[in-house]
């Protein structure tokens, strides 16, 4: 990988972590929602540095529609009643959880190998989801066509008490 | 200046963390469904990674696939969520 992707692997990942923190601490929904985006990005630009194209394409639609969902006027609050304490609990958590997975990919002892494929790879990846791992992809047709579905199901419920 | 597979698992490490931490901090359990895209982001950053850096078993477009699944079940779960949450609160 040359410096430009590199530079440009550290710019995406900043903008990906940097918007993930800010999902976790911004009070209000829009603005919640628009660091869902920015996480987004920098996720697609980290997919274009590790020449995954159309995956940096696919994850860029989603998490724009991901960050539509989460900021839009579907949103309802539904609040539960969790101490500070827990909270603050589950934070020291997730700090540990980083501590240890970073210590993990540190020590961990990886093959090394060349990389062979093109920088876009849409053929490639349709041959191998529709031919290969044809039942993976329509299990997550399936889960997606379940969600679809229990979604429009909540959604109309929702309609009908108003 | 390079990339391995080292910091782009450390990328990973803290999107899942930052996963967890949306998921134990925030009050609002919709707000939590962001939890979701977070998570499910670190585990695609890890698979494109060891499709770039070290396919040495499998085919290298191995991990950009499971990408591409990653983001649309996580898109669907996180439409799935707003869905229950609005049912539930309108009770």
């Amino acid at each position: 990988m040359d410096s430009l992707h590199a530079i440009g692997f550290y710019v995406s990942a900043t903008l990906s972590v940097g918007g993930a923190l800010l999902v976790a601490f911004l009070p209000d929904r829009e603005r919640r929602g628009l660091a869902l985006a920015v996480t987004g990005l920098g996720l697609s630009g980290v997919m274009v540095t590790l020449s995954a194209g159309l995956a940096a394409l696919v994850v860029l639609v989603c998490y724009l529609a991901m960050a539509l969902l989460l900021a839009g006027p579907r949103y309802r609050v539904f609040e539960l009643s969790v101490g500070t304490g827990w909270r603050q609990l589950g934070a020291l958590g997730a700090a540990a959880l980083f501590a240890l997975l970073a210590f993990a990919a540190f020590r961990g002892d990886f093959v090394h190998t060349g990389y062979f494929g093109g920088s876009f790879g849409s053929a490639a990846i349709g041959r191998f989801l529709l031919d290969h791992d044809a039942l993976a992809t329509e299990a997550v047709g399936a889960l997606v066509l379940v969600a679809l579905v229990g979604a429009a199901a909540g959604w109309r419920v929702r309609e009908r008490g108003r | 200046m390079t990339v391995g597979l080292v910091a782009v698992m450390w990328v990973a490490s803290a999107l899942v963390a930052a996963g967890a931490l949306v998921a134990a901090w925030r009050r609002d359990l919709t707000a939590s469904l962001a939890a979701i895209p977070l998570i499910f982001g670190g585990a695609a950053v890890a698979f494109a990674g060891a499709a770039r850096f070290s396919a040495a078993g499998g085919p290298p477009i191995f991990g950009q696939a499971v990408v591409v699944l990653i983001a649309v079940t996580a898109l669907a779960l996180v439409a799935l969520g707003v869905g229950i949450a609005g049912r539930e609160a309108s009770r």
